[in-house]
């Protein structure tokens, strides 16, 4: 009796694993799915649940136990129940009836559910935007956070780059050369629409939208050499931020609260960018970092940490703190090369690309130790994703 | 030593001048590069409106010059290559129709944004050797592939090499 109540102490504990993040024993052998669309919904909760870093799928006993139902007789209806050993009540207990064809989306809501109630944030109500040459060129491709749902949105056959969503979630913007100039483009998932929105001499790239909506970075280099401007989402005249006559400036990056702007610059040494902090209203920019011979592609999570990619050998995904300027490798260091990093919005992963033989894929990184996932329902090549922020 | 003070007040004006090739009113400000002249050392031109793109549908020719090809940590036109750009620059000084869109376009390595800079830095270093050399800027546009649009396919440094590179395309 003494053993056995020992063993379920035993279960019942935090889950240390080498090398990875602490995590919670999860029994959902109680969670029956009947049916297709059912059975769908689970597998894809169950996966969603493995992917948040924060479970180890245990036996009865475990921390977290999972019951409830999912069938489908018209409408797919999933009743969730989830206990913790240690309090008394139900920590989540709900209801949820949808369509018969979104057990992938109401999987992905009841695992954001299921973090929220533990207290830790999900990512599974986010898309990610990326680039994929399946169909010949690069083009505009959006799918789930588990990869799942993938959707072609451009089939331009033309020349694009560096997609960035828009903070709804609803919109793109990406730099294409459909008029056979570098312009900026923003794409409207919900209208099905797409309009340019820089197209002024010379380059136009970064296209980057403030967090409360209103405005736009841009790097344009129509007064003589790219810097970095900002401007009304929807027209007016750009402010230029920053003034190098010889640097190649890119790939802006806007601060949580709105008020700064990261962003990658060679004035020092070109060839060799490094990261800036600028004010909106501009002024005199901050150096960021000092160690790699290029540090490119920063991403301001809502977090307040900076992800970006640093040449080290390969290029390593690293974490700046902008306040302290401290900075750590994410990537596991070993011979690929990691890039065009963005936050995944629980604010604890990384979705970045990974190339290994100059064949490039999509991959999660974790910020708490455990190793890198590929999205392994994606094959090809694909580049350059960009993560919703919710 | 008054004499020497004078010298020194002309060489930044003549540099200062330059720079502000047409008609800008602010001054460049000091960097580690100042003292270039057009784009020999990689000068850019800051505060100069760059002009508008050739109309849709204009006419344009590839082919009838050379690419320039730039060092890996480079978007200065190096001397080896400044034959290149004079060529073009005689040719375009024979009338004052039509003009030129410069290509600038990196290697494979990097960010594809920060690329996308970089090779509208070699266009414009181009740029400025060939209104140094009297070619009127609104004639001379920039237009930047980044890494986009290689032409050499190998993962060498032999094929890096093609690629770093500015391509002439002539139009009337």
């Amino acid at each position: 009796m003494l053993a056995m109540l020992g063993l379920c102490v035993a279960q019942a504990q935090i889950t240390i694993r080498k090398g990875g993040s602490a995590k919670a024993g999860i029994d959902w052998s109680r969670l029956v799915a009947s049916g297709a669309g059912p059975t769908e919904f689970k597998r894809v909760l169950e996966d969603d649940l493995l992917r948040s870093g924060w479970f180890v799928p245990s036996a009865p006993g475990a921390e977290f136990t999972l019951i409830g139902t999912a069938q489908d007789s018209g409408q797919l209806a999933a009743q969730i129940q989830l206990s913790s050993a240690s309090q008394q009540r139900w920590l989540l207990s709900k209801q949820y009836t949808v369509a018969s064809g979104a057990a992938r989306s109401l999987a992905h809501r009841v695992a954001d559910d299921i973090l929220t109630a533990i207290g830790r944030k999900g990512m599974f109500s986010g898309h990610i935007a990326m680039l994929g040459t399946r169909s010949g060129a690069k083009e505009l491709y959006v799918c789930d956070m588990d990869g799942g749902n993938l959707q072609q949105i451009t089939n331009d056959r033309n020349i694009c780059l560096a997609p960035r969503w828009a903070p709804d979630g609803q919109r793109i913007t990406y730099t294409a050369f459909l008029k056979r100039y570098p312009d900026v483009y923003l794409v409207d998932l919900v209208s099905h629409s797409r309009r340019v929105i820089a197209s002024y001499g010379g380059v136009n790239s970064g296209g980057a939208i403030s967090p409360d909506g209103s405005l736009v970075a841009l790097t344009l280099s129509k007064d003589g050499s790219p810097n970095l401007y900002v401007r009304a989402l929807n027209g007016g005249t750009p402010v230029r931020l920053t003034s190098e006559p010889r640097a190649a400036i890119a790939s802006p990056s806007w601060s949580p609260d709105g008020s700064q702007l990261v962003y990658t610059s060679d004035q020092a040494s070109t060839a060799h960018p490094q990261l800036y902090v600028i004010s909106r209203s501009g002024g005199t920019p901050r150096r960021l970092t000092t160690s790699g011979s290029q540090n490119v592609s920063p991403n301001w999570g809502a977090n307040g940490l900076i992800a970006y990619a640093s040449l080290q050998g390969k290029f390593q995904i690293c974490v700046v703190d902008p306040n302290t300027r401290e900075s750590r490798m994410i990537s596991p260091g070993d011979a690929a090369n990691y890039e065009d990093p963005c936050w995944a919005p629980d604010g604890r992963h990384i979705v970045c690309s990974r190339t290994v033989n100059y064949h490039s894929s999509i991959y999660l990184l974790d910020t708490l130790g455990d190793p890198p996932v590929a999205f392994g329902q994606l094959s090809g090549d694909w580049y350059s994703p960009s993560v919703t922020a919710k | 030593m008054q004499s020497k003070r004078w010298m020194m007040f002309l060489a930044v004006g003549l540099v200062a001048a330059v720079a502000m090739g047409s008609g800008c009113k602010k001054a460049t400000k000091t960097g580690p590069n100042d003292g270039d002249i057009g784009g020999i050392k990689g000068g850019g031109i800051n505060d100069v409106n760059i002009g508008n793109r050739p109309p849709e549908g204009t006419q344009e020719e590839r082919g009838q010059f050379g690419s320039v090809y730039f060092e890996y940590d480079s978007a200065q036109v190096k001397e080896s290559e400044r034959a290149k750009v004079e060529s073009v620059a005689q040719n375009l000084k024979k009338s004052t129709a039509g003009g030129i869109i410069v290509e600038g376009h990196c290697d494979e390595r990097g960010s594809a944004e920060y690329n996308l800079a970089l090779g509208e830095r070699r266009a414009m270093a181009v740029r400025a050797y060939l209104q140094t050399l009297g070619v009127d800027a609104a004639r001379i546009q920039t237009k930047s592939f980044g890494k986009e649009k290689p032409v050499a396919l190998g993962h060498d440094e032999e094929s890096w090499g093609k690629n770093r590179r500015a391509e002439f395309v002539l139009f009337k």
